[in-house]
């Protein structure tokens, strides 16, 4: 199987301290890849500093990998010709957090959907044009007469944010990364986005990476999720299983944090100190209610623990080292930084 | 519009000063006989009379010709060098602002470096070297290559706020080039400012001419303002008591200088919003 | 409902805002009861004027919005008649408040300790300099955080700790009631459990009630005893927590608490078709009518009174 869009490895530091002597991890040899015949939702969700937006960004070439590399279609973003990117803007586009940056005041609002025809070459003629962007605006529950021709600042966070879901249906990439694409916006209107996220998906197959902070609504829009705690992956797998039965101490912390709307109060979880002072090892260590000193000797590699998931733990190394190769029902290839890659 | 005007006083007042201005310099080109402000065309010497309205220098100038011929010759300079200045500085601002790296670093080392060379003495070095005399276009094109410096760095900080925005990100998902994000994107934001940047890139353009002219280093033939107040103080006019030679070009002077001053103000109200005291 | 047995007492309050092209009700005829040592939550979406509601309790609204009616009472003072600088000095000793991004408003060349101090001497205390400092770290100690902390400065605090910060400078005058705005909405959540956990330990020592402003269903869930619903500009609903959940009164309430996505089950996304209406052209009768799926003509002409149910709740609507 080819991927369409892949991580292979890829890692983001930054200098920083006083002499630039320091390295930032933003994100740490991370694999991932995006397999087309077979799409889906994936939840990545992690706090912030957790590197899901530094993952988000360089997936979609808004920044380029210190180390390793972001493929397309088996080819180093880098090296693509000027078609070449076309055809890679044209398959992975994104929708992002905040409603009112993303729109240029300068312009009317149909200025983010004229655009994309006019640079893809979606439509034959202006007529049709306008044909496509009205009918992709209904299809997110908008009416064209009420959002055509007018100015971001008179519509709601709620409309501009559908209005970039509209653009991304108008454009049928392959993938979609939403990069917090509710957070901004009000509660009750934040169904109805994600709803059209997975209409998108179940209509028209394409894969959505769903990059949060919230887990409630990774958990209802997603198929698969990955946490992700300070640069890199710590529990991966079937969202069901992850959420029910979190493996991974941070994740177990993450999800006892979440206040539920419920008569029960659940909020009694307690996060022990952890006794551990981690310099190296495990990140998690210093918090850890159950570091043990073989944690802070070394980073712990993902274990799987069963057909659909797998956990960086090493109270769970029992199971078996998840191997460099896709296992396809986890959707995610994860490789260690011991081991050798191996392209499946 | 002129509801606008009304709340937006620094702009009202700014366009009303450059209009009494204009008006004058076009009712006068029909009105006054201009080849009245070359030399040796009328008596020297003359206080403001009927016949003679600014009254007349000591060559033989009538000064309300010499106004009307000359302002608009002063005005031109500072146009001109305003312009060439402000877009050689957008188009350098834009490109080091939008890529960043090394051309951004060598565009601002060398503005940073400009910026600390005084200005009038190279303008004056340049000026003193150039053999024979200068003609308006050249004083202009001179003081263009100064004019440059600043707002380089002005308009370099203002693009940088944006270049980190959502809609930027957007358009390069888009497939946008640099120099069509620039065009698109970018520009358009920008130009409330870039205007108000202009206008007072050309008050610093006129001063500047007529810094240089005063001292003599200007195009000598030309009669406009700066020249005029040359000849003043080479005739030493004011001790001689020939009150009505400078307060004619002064009073032109410090009209252009306020009209210019409350433009810039006006306009920098519309580009900032924090500014505005009005919707 | 009555005058003895609430702490913080809040009847038709209006708040309106002056436009260019007309005035705005940003809160429109409130009323509402805050019992001693009640968590009371107010929740709404933006624009519902829950915050401005937060301001006009402490009297903190300021032109072009202003108090057009109502009155505020804590415990028998009516707050509408006190003149400045005594309603000045009832703010953080009667009523505290930590308001929206506080964290990020803490002085950044000041060390906590003398932020402390100088909310202390600000209110008239005249304790001695031991006495601040003993008074300081038995602040810090109360929000959990290490005595250290007092000599720090904000930015070398985390966020988390910024804000239990916050909540020690607005415990240090012993309010009688604390209003929290969106105290965590900065921060992730298990920091977030963490600060509210103080919130309530600090509340529950100094027997006072605490207004919780936000728009989190689960968090106030998790924290409040009561609810109170706003929806532009009115409090359309109000009841014991319990009931929000599990029997909401006001079709809006149970509209929302159903949109929230669980982590119990996947379901089906249920949204809240149509857009909260602008307060400048608020809907004739019922301002939520438009988007009510069971409105009928009342609702189209006449605005539903707050009307109670029982001592602890009231709603909004002809039809509950």
């Amino acid at each position: 199987m080819s991927a369409l869009v892949e991580l292979r490895e890829a890692t983001k530091s930054f200098a920083g301290g006083v002499l630039g002597r320091e390295r930032l991890m933003a994100l740490e040899r991370f694999s991932f890849a995006i397999d087309p015949a077979r799409p889906g939702i994936t939840a990545v969700v992690g706090e912030s500093g957790s590197g899901k937006t530094t993952l988000a960004r360089l997936l979609l070439g808004l920044i380029e990998p210190t180390e390793g590399a972001v493929l397309y279609k088996g080819n180093d973003l880098r090296q693509l010709s000027a078609a070449g990117r076309r055809e890679f803007r044209h398959d992975v586009q994104a929708i992002f957090q905040d409603p009112y940056e993303v729109y240029n005041p300068f312009y009317r609002v149909d200025h983010v959907l004229t655009t994309p025809v006019r640079k893809f070459r979606l439509a034959s003629s202006r007529a049709e044009g306008r044909r496509l962007i009205e009918e992709a605006l209904r299809a997110v529950g908008l009416r064209p007469e009420e959002i055509l021709g007018r100015y971001p600042h008179q519509l709601s966070g709620g409309q501009r944010q559908r209005i970039m879901v509209a653009r991304a249906l108008l454009l049928r990439p392959r993938v979609i990364v939403a990069d917090e694409p509710v957070s901004m916006v009000d509660a009750s209107l934040r169904a109805t986005i994600l709803g059209s996220l997975r209409k998108l998906h179940e209509e028209l197959g394409i894969s959505i990476l769903y990059i949060t902070h919230d887990l409630a609504t990774a958990y209802q829009v997603a198929d698969t999720i990955l946490v992700m705690y300070r640069a890199s992956v710590v529990e991966a797998g079937d969202v069901e299983l992850v959420v029910k039965a979190p493996q991974h101490p941070y994740t177990q912390l993450l999800i006892g944090s979440i206040p539920r709307v419920s008569t029960v109060r659940n909020w009694a979880i307690e996060e022990r100190q952890g006794r551990v002072a981690a310099v190296s090892g495990c990140k998690f260590a210093d918090r850890c209610p159950a570091a043990m000193p073989r944690c802070v000797a070394a980073p712990p590699p993902l274990y799987r623990t069963a057909l659909r998931r797998a956990a960086a733990c090493f109270l769970l190394d029992d199971s078996p080292v998840l191997p460099p190769g896709d296992t396809g029902s986890v959707l995610v290839r994860e490789e260690r930084p011991a081991r050798a890659s191996v392209v499946a | 519009m002129l509801g606008y005007l009304r709340r937006n006083i620094s702009l009202g007042v700014g366009i009303g000063l450059l209009g009494i201005l204009v008006i004058f310099m076009v009712v006068g080109a029909f009105t006054v006989d201009t080849s009245a402000a070359q030399p040796l065309s009328v008596p020297a010497l003359q206080p403001p009379s009927w016949d003679y309205p600014f009254g007349t220098d000591r060559q033989g100038r009538d000064l309300l010709a010499v106004m009307v011929a000359g302002t608009p010759l002063t005005l031109w300079i500072g146009f001109i060098a305003g312009f060439i200045g402000v877009g050689v500085a957008a188009v350098l601002a834009f490109t080091a602002a939008y890529y960043g790296g090394v051309v951004d670093t060598v565009i601002r080392s060398i503005a940073d470096i400009g910026l600390t060379i005084p200005g009038l003495l190279v303008l004056i070095i340049i000026a003193v070297s150039l053999k024979g005399s200068l003609t308006v276009n050249q004083m202009a094109i001179i003081i263009a290559l100064l004019a440059w410096l600043s707002p380089t760095r002005t308009i370099r900080s203002q693009v940088l706020t944006l270049r980190q925005r959502g809609y930027v990100e957007i358009a390069r998902l888009n497939g946008m080039s640099g120099p069509e994000i620039i065009f698109r994107e970018l520009v358009p934001n920008l130009l409330p400012y870039l205007a108000a940047t202009l206008v007072s890139s050309v008050s610093a353009a006129i001063l500047a001419s007529v810094g240089l002219e005063v001292l003599g280093l200007g195009p000598v033939e030309a009669p406009d303002l700066g020249m005029t107040l040359y000849w003043v103080q080479f005739n030493a006019a004011i001790i001689n008591g020939w009150w009505w030679w400078w307060t004619a070009p002064l009073g032109v002077i410090i009209i252009v200088f306020l009209g210019l001053f409350f433009l810039t103000a006006g306009l920098d109200e519309i580009a900032n919003p924090r500014l505005r005291r009005t919707v | 409902m009555g005058v003895s047995t609430s702490i913080l007492r809040v009847e038709k309050l209006c708040v309106a805002y002056d436009h260019p092209l007309g005035a705005v009700r940003a809160v429109d005829d409130v009323s509402f009861a805050l019992r001693p040592r009640e968590r009371f939550g107010l929740a709404g979406e933006s624009g519902s004027g829950k915050s401005t509601m937060a301001l006009a309790i402490l009297r903190m609204i300021k032109p072009p919005g202003r108090i057009e009616g109502g009155e505020v009472w804590l415990e028998d003072t009516a707050l509408s008649g006190l003149a400045d600088d005594v309603i000045r000095r009832l703010r953080l000793a009667g009523i505290a408040m930590v308001p929206q991004g506080s964290m990020n408003s803490l002085n950044p060349v000041v060390r906590i300790r003398d932020q402390i101090a100088d909310a202390l001497a600000d209110h008239g205390s005249r304790l001695s300099r031991r006495e601040v400092a003993e008074r300081v770290h038995s602040l810090l100690v109360q929000v959990g955080l290490p005595p250290e902390a007092a000599d720090r400065y904000p930015h070398e605090l985390s966020g988390g700790m910024k804000q239990r910060a916050c909540i020690a400078i607005a415990i240090c005058l012993r309010p009688k009631v604390i209003i929290a705005d969106e105290p965590t909405s900065a921060l992730d959540v298990v920091v977030q459990r963490q600060v509210m956990e103080t919130l309530g330990r600090v509340q529950q020592r100094l027997d006072a009630a605490v207004i919780l402003v936000g728009h989190d269903m689960g968090l106030m869930a998790q924290f409040v005893d009561r609810l109170g619903i706003m929806y532009a500009g009115r409090l359309v609903e109000v009841a014991p927590i319990r009931d929000i959940i599990t029997a909401p009164r006001h079709p809006y309430t149970r509209l929302l608490i159903d949109s929230l996505p669980s982590l119990d089950h996947k379901g089906q996304f249920v949204g809240i078709p149509g857009l909260a209406p602008l307060l400048r052209e608020l809907p004739p009768g019922c301002a939520f009518h438009p988007r009510c799926p069971m409105a009928e003509a009342r609702c189209r002409s006449e605005k539903p009174a707050v009307r109670a149910f029982g001592a602890d709740a009231t709603a909004a609507c002809h039809l509950a």
